[in-house]
């Protein structure tokens, strides 16, 4: 068995849709806020502070906590509807092997979930220079600075579509599917830093921060591996009940 | 690399017998499947009968790995689907006739199971016109009649020309235009050796489409064996004194039921035995001929309905199931 064909065949699931595109246009939505936020917003005082330095324009375009959450729901809903729709039948007939068949599936569910994290990003960098065209501060985030928020994001974006998959998978339900994700990324985390303090270093946002370089609370690598970590343990749950589970 | 076409499983090259032995499938207490054990076989088309709710989709799920058995085992040639060296080189099969995103078009969808089985994507256009769906092919799957989407999931189910085919409900949603050629395809298939199961509930397209029957109800074997067979195995006799012929008749070991009047309708007995019986009882015989029923009066009467409605007789059935499985 050709993992490449059995991959391919699932990036053209994902592509041959509409899907992708209503997610591009999410990111040009939000890039669009971003720009008229930069251009036009001001803080509490009236000022720019909020853009005045590279490390403020840094922040604003890091893209990798949004990177998770959209991707996320990206990867929930391309799995949960292929059970859904029933084309995951179609899945298993050509992959007999499920945990080949699943394993290519989040394998293309991260290469689509790194290229719209990497779209973010970069929607959102091209966003923060175009709204500061608009005011009397320059574009000052260096390249290495720009490369790290991309990279960052585009990891994230690949570990989002893989955990939101996992969770698809695990659901099958494309509304539970989503809701697991919000779950997962953006409701429960806050709430087991308000439980145990520790684990503040360790949920999605803040680890996606240090990735994009704007917070120091752990190092990169543990960030890194800790996002990784989020995505491959409910890709693992979701492979274990396709496992165990008849398919329809 | 090119989808391999193994000499040994070219279509009629090697037979690929379907061969479901004692298998069970429960759901909690429930036995969707219950004991069941059939051979379908390469050459011929085997029609899938039961009422719905009797198991066939379960029964080909399982076939097909996609749901696991409790009990028993299900082959294609003597191997599990997941087993099979190159399983859609072996084995096409359309399970469910919605199973599309209804924003994919046809031939997108058609293009996916090729990436996936390394076929070359101009075979797409191939069973596309095959299944009389080019017109169409670029159109969302969504948009489509059912129909159309049994085609697709037939263009599908033929893509890495397979020598083994197993449709669920094919003719559901088909014109007759459709279903005549639904029809000569898969004579045409079974014709070159191949191995074709079809499940329907449309007698009329199995009666003329089907060489064997297997017929299940509540997930247990009902009868099975060729069709012609099956729907010749009772004879009419007419007689002098039917109610006296009857009564011989049944002492004998048959299974009598009145048909028109002065007429029965025997079972489980030759019409050698038959004549001779009523030679023995003095009684006159009128008339003695093979009896056809239509596949629909052979449906009701082995999944226990009569066209009216009414049970059929258990200790009719069973003599009945005994008396198939014997010939």
């Amino acid at each position: 068995m050709n993992w490449l064909r059995i991959v391919r065949a699932e990036l053209r699931k994902l592509t041959s849709t509409k899907l992708p595109m209503a997610f591009l246009i999410v990111l040009v939505v939000i890039g669009a806020a971003t720009a008229v936020a930069v251009a036009f917003g001001t803080d509490m005082d009236g000022s720019k502070t909020f853009i005045s330095t590279a490390a403020d324009q840094q922040s604003l375009m890091a893209f990798a906590g949004n990177a998770l959450v959209i991707a996320g729901l990206f990867g929930a809903i391309a799995v949960a509807r292929e059970y859904g729709h029933g084309t995951v039948v179609l899945t298993f007939l050509t992959t007999p092997r499920r945990t080949r068949a699943v394993v290519a599936q989040l394998a293309a569910a991260f290469v689509a979930g790194s290229v719209l994290g990497f779209a973010g990003a970069g929607v959102s960098a091209v966003s923060v220079a175009a709204g500061l065209t608009a005011t009397d501060f320059g574009f000052m985030v260096p390249a290495a600075d720009l490369g790290q928020v991309l990279a960052a994001s585009t990891l994230a974006g690949g570990a989002g579509a893989v955990l939101g998959a996992g969770v698809g998978a695990f659901v099958r339900n494309t509304g539970g599917a989503v809701t697991g994700t919000i779950l997962l990324l953006v409701i429960l985390p806050p709430l087991a830093v308000q439980m145990v303090t520790e684990t503040a270093s360790w949920i999605p946002s803040t680890i996606s921060n240090v990735a994009s370089g704007i917070d120091n609370t752990v190092s990169a690598g543990a960030a890194i591996v800790a996002m990784l970590v989020w995505a491959v343990v409910p890709a693992a749950i979701g492979l274990a009940a396709v496992n165990r589970r008849d398919v329809v | 690399m090119e989808h391999q076409f193994d000499p040994t499983t070219e279509p009629g090259a090697r037979s690929y017998p379907i061969s479901i032995e004692h298998v069970t499938k429960r759901y909690g207490e429930a036995a969707a499947v219950d004991d069941l054990s059939f051979v379908a076989t390469p050459g011929r088309v085997t029609g899938f009968l039961g009422p719905n709710g009797s198991g066939k989709s379960t029964t080909m799920k399982v076939l097909l790995g996609l749901a696991s058995a409790t009990g028993g085992r299900a082959t294609i040639g003597g191997l599990t689907y997941a087993e099979l060296p190159d399983p859609t080189g072996t084995v096409g099969a359309s399970i469910e006739s919605d199973a599309f995103h209804p924003g994919r078009t046809g031939r997108n969808h058609l293009r996916i199971l090729a990436d996936a089985t390394d076929t070359p994507l101009e075979r797409v256009d191939e069973v596309l016109d095959l299944v009389d769906l080019s017109a169409a092919a670029n159109r969302r799957a969504g948009a489509y009649s059912l129909g159309m989407k049994q085609r697709l999931g037939l263009a599908a189910a033929m893509l890495c020309d397979p020598p083994v085919l197993v449709l669920d409900e094919p003719g559901n949603g088909l014109d007759p235009q459709g279903i005549r050629t639904l029809r000569n395809l898969l004579r045409a298939r079974a014709a070159q050796g191949n191995t074709v199961f079809v499940s329907s509930h449309l007698l009329g397209e199995v009666e003329q489409l089907a060489d064997d029957v297997v017929v299940i109800n509540r997930g247990s074997l009902v009868t099975q064996g060729s069709l012609e067979d099956l729907q010749q195995s009772a004879s009419l006799v007419r007689a002098a004194s039917p109610d006296a012929l009857r009564m011989a008749l049944q002492a004998a070991g048959g299974v009598v039921d009145l048909g028109q009047p002065g007429t029965l309708v025997v079972r489980g007995l030759s019409l050698d035995e038959i004549g001779e019986q009523a030679f023995r009882a003095g009684i006159a015989l009128h008339e003695l001929t093979r009896h056809t029923d239509s596949l629909e009066d052979r449906f009701f009467a082995w999944t226990g309905d009569s066209a009216d409605g009414e049970p059929i007789h258990t200790n009719r059935r069973n003599h009945e199931l005994a008396t198939n499985r014997a010939s």
